[in-house]
């Protein structure tokens, strides 16, 4: 190996390290300061602590930890499951029926992710409001089920699923819904399994729009119980980092679980 | 076993037509083959008879009964795909059984069924494994299978073998033509493999952009072709073709020096200086015939049993010789092709066979 390639690949080496370090180390950072008190995190104590326990047992002194994550729960349960029905049910007929205005109706949705969310929050207030249904799971589920990504996203992938699967499920007998749950969905297992992970991801650390919904104390979210406990005049980073370490456990899990079928999702695989 | 009736058959999407109107009687019992070159239209129609197209004008008749708009399922019909087309997540015995279940078959009736016809495609050791496990022979296998258990009136075929490797694909042929035997079952059969359709077919329709050419038995169609195409199609390796002149009642040839060579026995009087087309089959040109070209190899294949010649003279296009008795030829050697000039077929410049 020459000197030129030796010195490229430490340099390689050195970026990859720095990438990984930067990834690695808030995570770190976070387990370690659920150990610690907020003095000690202040001080810059980067080490494990010993005051896991009084944290955690403060944290559920101050939150209804059960009522929170009922929430929190159901929002991304909920928000997971419709936006998948709703999304990947549009996917798979933007993909199979043709129809004149099929192209122009997708264009214009794809159009529509470029207008940023922000944009959108004062008319979806203003109607919801309307509606009668803020401070509900419903105002914070609705502004997603449709979500124009996963719809582009299950079409991608329907391109996949082998047209002669259908004509089979049609001469066996099966009506379009009945080939959409009986086969397309068993079939296209893994592109679901990684929409799954992204939506729960999604909906587990939505912040901005339950934010705006979600009224009362006994509506709200991990998400927002992170974030209200940090705006303290005296932040207890130390209570901060415990409920942090929990509102990351099930994204965690989540992805653990399906890790496998969300690379063969991604790859476009069908199973 | 129910026979078919195809009056008038169209299929157009938009302003575009691929099937132009095919009339075609399928008698109970008997295996039609569709062949004809891509984009013939043999796929599509398959499809409109299974119900998986619209059929936008004409009558399809099955069992006596019009089944134009009557849906996929309930046309009697059970259908191979070229891709196999199992369901991924089910076992054999679920894939086999499937439509059973959606037919509203008993359980027993179902078990009984899958077992009998997993017996018949000797399937009873794969039943609980999933399509992947099995190899491209076997998927095949269970995808007659699950058109077996519906006791379909007609069966249909779509390039089943085209997936499968040279020797599995002799097997499967045979094993279809036992199956034939067996089931008397009325069977439509697309592909663009000669042998398949030569050897498996009670009758051969060949198709060319969306119309019928011709139908007719393998044998009736090789000897007695209505017209070049059908003659070109039909045959492996395929007819050769040479431009000639009627002159004095013999032919000219002028790719070959204005060579001459005796007109074949055909009963219409051909004027002085028609332009026709001779068409001689690679397998015709055998020593001893009284009429033979002079042409030097270009090609030889040695095949063991027979021979493949690529030969011809000058700037003529290439003939195919096909020969058992060519072993001892060679790339660059130069040979009377011999042939009896009765075995020459003719044809008009719209392509119609002189008779």
């Amino acid at each position: 190996m020459s000197l030129t390639s030796k010195l490229t690949s430490l340099l390689m080496q050195a970026a990859l390290w720095l990438a990984a370090f930067i990834s690695v180390f808030p995570f770190y950072w976070m387990i370690a300061g659920a150990t610690n008190t907020a003095n000690d995190i202040t001080g810059g104590k980067f080490t494990l602590g010993s005051n896991l326990i009084p944290n955690i047992t403060k944290f559920f002194e101050l939150v209804d930890v059960p009522r929170i994550f009922f929430n929190s729960f159901f929002v991304a349960i909920a928000g997971t499951f419709f936006t998948l029905a709703i999304s990947s049910l549009a996917g798979y007929g933007f993909e199979i029926f043709r129809s004149k205005t099929r192209d122009r109706v997708f264009g214009g949705l794809l159009l529509m992710l470029s207008v940023p969310f922000a944009a959108m929050m004062i008319p979806l207030f203003v109607m919801f409001s309307a509606a009668g249904i803020m401070n509900t799971y419903l105002a914070i589920i609705l502004p997603g089920v449709a979500s124009i990504f996963m719809i582009f996203y299950f079409r991608q992938n329907t391109k996949a699923f082998p047209s002669e699967l259908r004509d089979a499920a049609r001469m066996d007998g099966l009506k379009e819904w009945q080939i959409f749950i009986k086969i397309y969905i068993p079939v296209m297992r893994s592109t679901y399994a990684a929409a799954m992970i992204i939506l729960f991801m999604t909906n587990w650390n939505a912040y901005l729009w339950p934010l705006i919904v979600l009224q009362t104390n006994e509506m709200k979210t991990i998400q927002l119980v992170v974030a209200s406990l940090a705006t303290a005049y005296t932040p207890d980073y130390g209570l901060i980092m415990v409920a942090n370490v929990l509102a990351t456990l099930p994204t965690i899990l989540v992805f653990f679980l399906l890790q496998r079928r969300f690379v063969e999702g991604m790859l476009g695989g069908v199973k | 076993m129910s026979g078919l009736k195809l009056t008038g058959l169209r299929k157009s999407y938009g302003a575009h037509q691929v099937i132009k109107g095919v009339d075609l009687v399928v008698e109970p019992k008997e295996f039609v083959v569709f062949v004809g070159p891509s984009g013939c239209g043999k796929s599509t129609l398959l499809r409109m008879i299974a119900g998986l197209e619209e059929i936008s004008g004409g009558d399809l008749v099955i069992g006596g009964v019009r089944m134009n708009e009557v849906d996929a399922s309930k046309r009697g019909i059970a259908m191979v795909f070229q891709s196999y087309a199992l369901y991924p997540h089910m076992t054999v015995r679920e894939n086999m059984g499937f439509a059973l279940k959606y037919a509203g078959e008993s359980a027993e009736n179902i078990a009984r069924r899958v077992d009998d016809a997993a017996k018949i495609l000797e399937l009873h050791k794969l039943m609980d494994r999933k399509p992947r496990d099995l190899s491209g022979g076997q998927r095949q296998r269970v995808a007659i299978g699950r058109a077996i258990v519906r006791h379909p009136d007609v069966f249909l075929f779509d390039e089943p073998l085209s997936n499968l490797d040279a020797e599995l694909r002799v097997q499967m042929r045979i094993e279809i033509a036992r199956l034939h035997k067996e089931l008397q079952s009325t069977i439509i059969y697309v592909t663009h493999d000669q042998v398949e359709a030569m050897t498996l077919a009670d009758k051969i329709v060949v198709l060319r952009e969306g119309l019928i050419e011709q139908t007719g038995t393998p044998l009736t169609l090789y000897d007695d072709p209505d017209n070049q195409f059908v003659a070109g199609f039909i045959g492996s390796p395929r007819m050769n073709f040479l431009p000639a002149i009627v002159q004095g009642g013999a032919l000219v040839l002028p790719e070959y020096d204005g060579q001459i060579i005796p007109m074949p026995p055909v009963a219409t009087a051909l004027v002085q200086d028609a332009e026709v087309t001779v068409g001689i089959r690679p397998e015709h040109f055998k020593a001893g015939g009284s009429a033979a070209l002079d042409v030097t190899i270009e090609i030889i294949e040695h095949l063991g049993g027979e021979s493949f010649a690529y030969a011809r003279q000058g700037k003529a296009n290439v003939l195919t010789i096909a020969t058992n008795s060519g072993r001892h030829w060679a790339s660059g050697q130069r040979i009377k092709a011999e042939f009896d000039p009765a075995s020459v077929l003719l044809f008009a410049p719209d392509g119609a066979r002189i008779r």
